[in-house]
């Protein structure tokens, strides 16, 4: 156990001092950071079965290739997050193997079914550009060496995914026609979904140390503008209308239907007509989990008993 | 230290190009040597590594430090 407070850590750590191993976390560091790195394991684990559901949409083999090779870059970089936490002496197997399917942290996004190809590669340009906002700013600022060294990895590869996501947007915007209102589709229920997984805003957001401790540095509102100034103008550039725009006055981007509202997960449709509800009603929503939720956890550890069951 | 499947844990060092220092670049679970191989070739296939190895974490036996993740690996009796 370390020698030092709470207090005292943060203190230092806001000198710039990088721990390098478990042993010298505070009780509070070490909440904050198993927290922040099972929200990233469970999320990069899940996105692998949304996405493999999905592959099966791909229209030749190269693009199976393509997509595929995502899917493996996000289970290595699932296995290597439990692999810290496994460091920090949780259990990877009980994380991976011990929970209900509604246990896991991964956001409310990937318990939706991704139906065709045009939904496979707006994910990746949506979600995982959502992924690589958020990994990225932990990787500039986190005060843990093994995870920011593990990240240069992650990073790289999620640099692929978005530009696939984004190369494959801009062809079926060329397109025209069907293609066209398909992507279209796809924007208006997976923009103002990834707009919800940055979270709470900042003015309502509870106390929990990730930047207190300087395992991020921005704030989640920080976070929703640099993922808005990436991708609204990405979709004005192909056509697509998005309910956002840039607001010269206020010099930042601000939505243009009530936030947060409720989401018709069967109709994948958003009740903007409804106004304004509740974070809590939000969390209700959330906690319920989405439609795929079971089906995507139960694919990644299907065959674990049995094969146990041979081996032991 | 084993799991579900009889995995141990291996540290993955790797080196760029000619010339360039063997860097640490990564940890793998693996049941036994020869997956230990696969499994770190494919999982941190981001380069086009010009050399990879893979070392039992249980053999990296510290020097200076009496803490972090090789601790336990520290001859009986070090102060």
């Amino acid at each position: 156990m370390p020698e030092y407070t709470e207090d005292e850590l943060k203190a230092r750590i806001r000198g710039g001092h990088i721990l390098e191993s478990p042993d010298e976390m505070t009780p509070g560091y070490r909440r904050a950071i198993i927290v922040q790195l099972t929200v990233q394991a469970d999320t990069e684990l899940i996105s692998a079965p949304a996405y493999w559901l999905a592959a099966r949409h791909a229209p030749s083999t190269n693009t199976q290739v393509s997509a595929h090779a995502i899917i493996q870059d996000e289970l290595a970089h699932a296995n290597i997050a439990y692999r810290l936490l496994e460091d920090m002496g949780v259990s990877k197997e009980q994380l991976v193997y011990g929970r209900e399917p509604h246990e896991f942290k991964h956001p409310y996004g990937f318990d939706q079914p991704l139906d065709n190809w045009a939904e496979l590669v707006v994910a990746n340009g949506f979600f995982d550009r959502a992924g690589i906002t958020l990994l990225s700013d932990v990787h500039r600022n986190t005060s843990y060496g093994p995870l920011k060294r593990a990240l240069i990895k992650v990073d790289m590869e999620e640099t692929f995914h978005l530009r696939h996501g984004e190369v494959w947007m801009r062809r079926l915007a060329r397109a025209g026609g069907a293609a066209t209102e398909l992507l279209q589709r796809c924007v208006d229920w997976m923009f103002p979904m990834t707009i919800e997984w940055f979270g709470l805003p900042d003015g309502l957001k509870r106390h929990s140390g990730q930047l207190d401790y300087q395992l991020k540095g921005l704030t989640n509102d920080e976070l929703r503008q640099v993922w808005m100034s990436s991708t609204v103008p990405l979709c004005e550039s192909l056509g697509l209308s998005v309910p956002a725009h840039y607001d010269e006055g206020r010099e930042e981007y601000v939505l243009d239907y009530p936030f947060p509202c409720q989401y018709d997960p069967e109709a994948k449709h958003w009740l903007f007509d409804d106004g304004e509800i509740t974070w809590d009603a939000v969390f209700e929503r959330w906690k319920g989990r989405g439609p795929m939720n079971e089906i995507y956890v139960e694919s990644v550890r299907r065959s674990r008993g049995t094969v146990s069951a041979w081996l032991n | 230290m084993t799991w579900g499947l009889g995995e141990g844990v291996y540290e993955v060092f790797a080196r760029k190009n000619r010339g360039e220092p063997l860097r640490h670049i990564g940890y793998i679970d693996a049941p036994g040597d020869e997956l230990a191989r696969v499994y770190a070739w494919k999982t941190y296939d981001e380069e086009n590594w010009f050399e990879m190895c893979v070392v039992p974490r249980r053999a990296v036996i510290p020097v200076n430090r009496l803490e972090g993740p090789w601790a336990r690996n520290l001859p009986e009796g070090t102060e």
